[in-house]
């Protein structure tokens, strides 16, 4: 018993008053790292920040866990869980742009390239937003081109970082990803851009948790990811407004 | 035969002994613990490498310092009877005994680690494990394994110490017949003199790492060159200065009190020595005999009795063994607190160098 | 003297606290989900790949450990040198390390940019993002478990046995073989339990160094982290699986070795 309040006691270190959990798909970390402070101060609230794929986010929601605001990097997990009336009505508040990252020096230039024997493809598992997407404009290229890249494949990665980490170390020849995820890399990895007809429609949604504790500052949280700083924190790193 | 020769610096002891061993006997070192004795045996096996040394076995160099010659333990044709025994307590007695006799076929060995059993009476217990045998069994399959390939050399460290009192006599004697019938050199090393004098032909006193005396045991009690081996020897030692008398005998006057003859010349500081059995006990008061003899005043402490004899504890001037038969003891009616005098000749009466 | 009463009581507390908590979680995970769910979810192709994979990759990693760690062990425990004490931290650096620090470890040192990794390429040897890879990780999490405890048994067996059997005329070799080795069995025995349950469990690392792939690199531990965001029935018959593997390595030590297995010295 005592273990447990020294450790409560040492987990709220800064003293405000209220503490607002948001779980957000890796693909915004660093964005929301740099804005969900500011939001903090000028809300008095302690902002918890807790990234991973938008599958386990919702699964943990899912399996009960205490989460204000969900915020995922598609709108189908979160339409799914609003279906489970687990989170309330979801609001798009961010796009992104679904690229094929290389390293810089790679002799990879479109997904086309993809399909030559012996090429090491890194993608996100099924389950994770980053990883239905890829499907998803995978599917749609001619059947022999889609086989041949898939047969290529080496790891099929829970969350973006993965895949990033992979083509950072030099394991992995080329990955799926965000653009937003390339250029954090200062320049180490190269961002392909796909084809119009390619392209899927990323579309980052986020809502309110049923359960949430504190259902006013989070729906406060989620009109800031679509037009307050961390919409402009969202913007500088790469994301598009919001449809 | 035998040759050991080390120089060591062992931790604070400077080891320095030159041993030589013929065919067939038995050199017993003895002396306290910490003497190094223990090292000697290492340093014979190749268990240590002395900073500089030299062993030589049947004819063979197995240690050279000087010229560089060291063969490793495995190829010396040691047999090493350690002081616990150091049986391998997962192997059954008879896989002990095997245990160096790889190099026969599997038959074989088990023959031979049972006839070698069965020659210290322990068949019935070839296939039990060494914790399930006693101290006295133990003993005995530790030097049958030891004896097992028939070696160059045979050491032994304390080979009855860790045997019960009532167990040691008969290992003792047993001993004994194992030694007289091997031909092998034998190092034997022991803290107890009776033992040494028992089980070797020859017996060296080892102190602080060196051998200070060497001889048959009846040499080493009857003329032992220093009070150290007087004392190891099982004798009573007192100390005093000495003079020359007009009489021709030296007088010691012994420090704390009292006046003893001897027949041997000596000056200044001395030790004297004697022995328990060379003591007799009168009551007080008794003197005046033919040769000229020693008196002391003291008071029985102790009265042991070992076998058909008493020892007696005597406080004097400076404390005193006697020990007489057990009719005398009873003649005298001693019991302690007893006031009697201690009585000997002149002529048994030694000066040793302190 | 007899033990104050609250004393005893206070001792029982403790006990019954840790039993419930580390019993618990295992428990929930068979009462979670219905028999038939589990064995149904296990059937499915995943499960089996995820299956078979970790226990090849254990038992290559194991095997590795013991061959290489068994005389390493040895030596430390029966030779002094200088910088003795850094070798052994360094050697049981890895215990103390999370998975993701030693996947990161890892990566610096034999991954594609790591140090060796040209000398690795050039060798024709891939490691990143395979089984073989997944080999390498799960060897860099386990051996200490396995070498810290070996060095204890060796060290704790008289090393007087072992100058007995020189004087025997054994060489080094045969009396490690022959003294040595079974006289140190049970803590043997219970350091490569350690190792191969740690082993089995390995994620952090193999997923930062081998990535996941189904019947290449996605261990059970990767696969169940696969399905609980989508299947948690499956994730929940795969850790049931793993629990049971592990408890039947752990019996099994014990059984073999007659209860002296755990930590206990051989005598």
């Amino acid at each position: 018993m005592l273990l447990a309040a020294v450790v409560a006691g040492c987990g709220g270190g800064s003293g405000k008053s209220t503490r607002l959990v948001v779980s957000a798909a890796s693909s915004m970390t660093e964005a929301l790292e740099s804005c969900a402070p500011k939001f903090g101060d000028a809300e008095n609230a302690d902002v918890r920040l807790s990234f991973a794929g938008s599958d386990e986010l919702a699964a943990q929601i899912r399996q009960g866990a205490k989460v204000d605001v969900y915020a995922a990097a598609n709108t189908r997990i979160p339409d799914e869980l609003h279906a489970d009336d687990l989170l309330s009505t979801p609001v798009e508040f961010a796009t992104n742009e679904f690229v094929l990252a290389v390293p810089k020096d790679s002799d990879i230039g479109s997904v086309e390239d993809l399909t030559k024997d012996g090429t090491k493809l890194v993608i996100g598992s099924e389950s994770v937003p980053i990883g239905t997407y890829t499907r998803e404009t995978l599917a749609k290229l001619p059947p022999d081109q889609e086989e041949a890249i898939l047969a290529n494949v080496r790891s099929n990665e829970p969350d973006v970082k993965g895949i990033i980490g992979k083509l950072t170390q030099g394991a992995a020849d080329a990955g799926f990803v965000y653009v937003t995820d390339v250029n954090p890399t200062g320049g180490d990895l190269k961002a392909i851009t796909l084809a119009k007809d390619l392209e899927p429609n990323v579309t980052y949604g986020a809502g309110v948790v049923k359960q949430a504790e504190q259902p006013e500052l989070a729906k406060k949280f989620v009109e800031d990811l679509t037009e307050g700083d961390c919409a402009l924190a969202l913007a500088d790193a790469g994301f598009g407004r919001a449809p | 035969m035998l040759r050991v020769e080390a120089r060591h610096a062992l931790g604070d002891l400077p080891l320095d002994v030159v041993l030589r061993v013929e065919p067939g006997e038995c050199l017993a070192l003895a002396g306290p613990s910490g003497a190094g004795k223990t090292s000697i045996l290492r340093v014979a096996a190749g268990l240590l490498r002395p900073e500089r040394g030299l062993v030589e076995a049947n004819g063979e160099t197995w240690l050279d310092t000087e010229r560089g010659i060291d063969v490793p333990a495995e190829c010396r044709r040691c047999g090493y009877v350690f002081q616990h025994y150091a049986l391998f307590p997962h192997l059954s007695a008879w896989q002990n005994v095997a245990y160096p006799l790889r190099r026969l076929p599997r038959a074989d060995r088990r023959a031979r680690a049972l006839a070698l059993l069965d020659r210290f009476g322990l068949a019935d217990r070839a296939d039990a494990r060494p914790p399930t045998l006693s101290g006295g069994e133990r003993q005995r399959v530790a030097v049958a394994r030891a004896l097992a390939r028939d070696p160059d050399v045979l050491l032994l460290d304390e080979p009855l110490s860790a045997l019960d009192a009532s167990t040691r006599a008969a290992a003792a004697r047993e001993l004994g017949g194992v030694l007289g019938a091997s031909d092998a050199p034998t190092v034997l090393v022991t803290h107890d003199f009776a033992e040494a004098a028992q089980l070797g032909d020859r017996v060296g006193i080892v102190d602080q790492g060196r051998v200070v005396q060497l001889g048959t045991a009846s040499d080493l009690a009857a003329a032992p060159r220093s009070a150290f081996v007087a004392d190891f020897t099982g004798a009573v030692v007192l100390t005093g200065i000495a003079r020359s008398g007009d009489d021709g005998l030296t007088h010691v006057e012994l420090d704390g009190g009292g006046t003893v003859t001897t027949t041997e010349h000596g000056h200044g500081a001395v030790a004297v020595s004697i022995y328990p059995w060379e003591i007799t006990i009168e009551p007080p008061g008794d003197e005046a005999h033919g040769s000229v003899q020693n008196h002391l005043a003291v008071e029985v402490l102790s009265i042991t009795t070992v076998g058909n004899r008493v020892r007696l504890g005597l406080s004097g001037p400076q404390p005193l063994v006697a020990e007489i038969t057990q009719t005398s003891a009873e003649r005298l009616g001693l019991h302690a607190g007893a006031k009697v005098t201690a009585t000997w000749k002149a002529a048994a009466t030694r000066l040793v160098a302190t | 003297m007899t033990r104050p009463g609250w004393f005893s009581a206070l001792l029982g507390v403790c006990l019954a606290a840790a039993l419930t908590f580390l019993t618990l979680p295992v428990v929930a995970i068979f009462v979670d989900s219905s028999p038939g769910d589990l064995i149904a979810s296990l059937g499915e192709p995943g499960a089996l790949d995820a299956l078979w994979l970790s226990l090849r990759t254990t038992a290559a990693a194991i095997a590795i450990i013991l061959l290489v760690g068994t005389p390493a062990a040895y030596l430390l425990a029966t030779r002094s040198f200088r910088g003795k004490a850094a070798v052994v931290t360094l050697i049981e650096l890895p215990l103390v390390l999370p998975p993701a620090v030693a996947g990161i470890a890892l990566l610096a040192a034999v991954g594609p940019s790591g140090i060796l990794g040209g000398a690795i390429e050039a060798a024709g040897i891939e490691l990143s993002l395979t089984t073989a890879g997944v080999v390498v990780a799960l060897t860099f999490v386990a051996s200490p478990f396995y070498v810290r405890q070996a060095m204890a048994s060796f060290a704790a067996v008289d090393r007087t046995l072992l100058d007995a059997s020189r004087t025997l005329g054994a060489s080094e070799a045969h009396g490690f073989l022959r003294v040595m080795i079974p006289l140190a069995m049970p803590g043997l025995a219970a350091g490569t339990a350690l190792a191969l349950g740690r082993a089995l469990g390995e994620f952090g690392a193999t997923l930062m160094f081998a990535g996941s792939f189904q019947g290449i690199t996605q261990t059970v531990p990767l696969a169940i982290y696969d399905r609980f965001s989508t299947d948690f029935d499956s994730a929940l018959a795969l850790s049931a699986v793993l629990v049971a593997v592990s408890a039947a390595i752990l019996l099994s030590v014990k059984l073999v070795r007659g209860g002296e297995a755990l930590g206990v010295v051989a005598r």
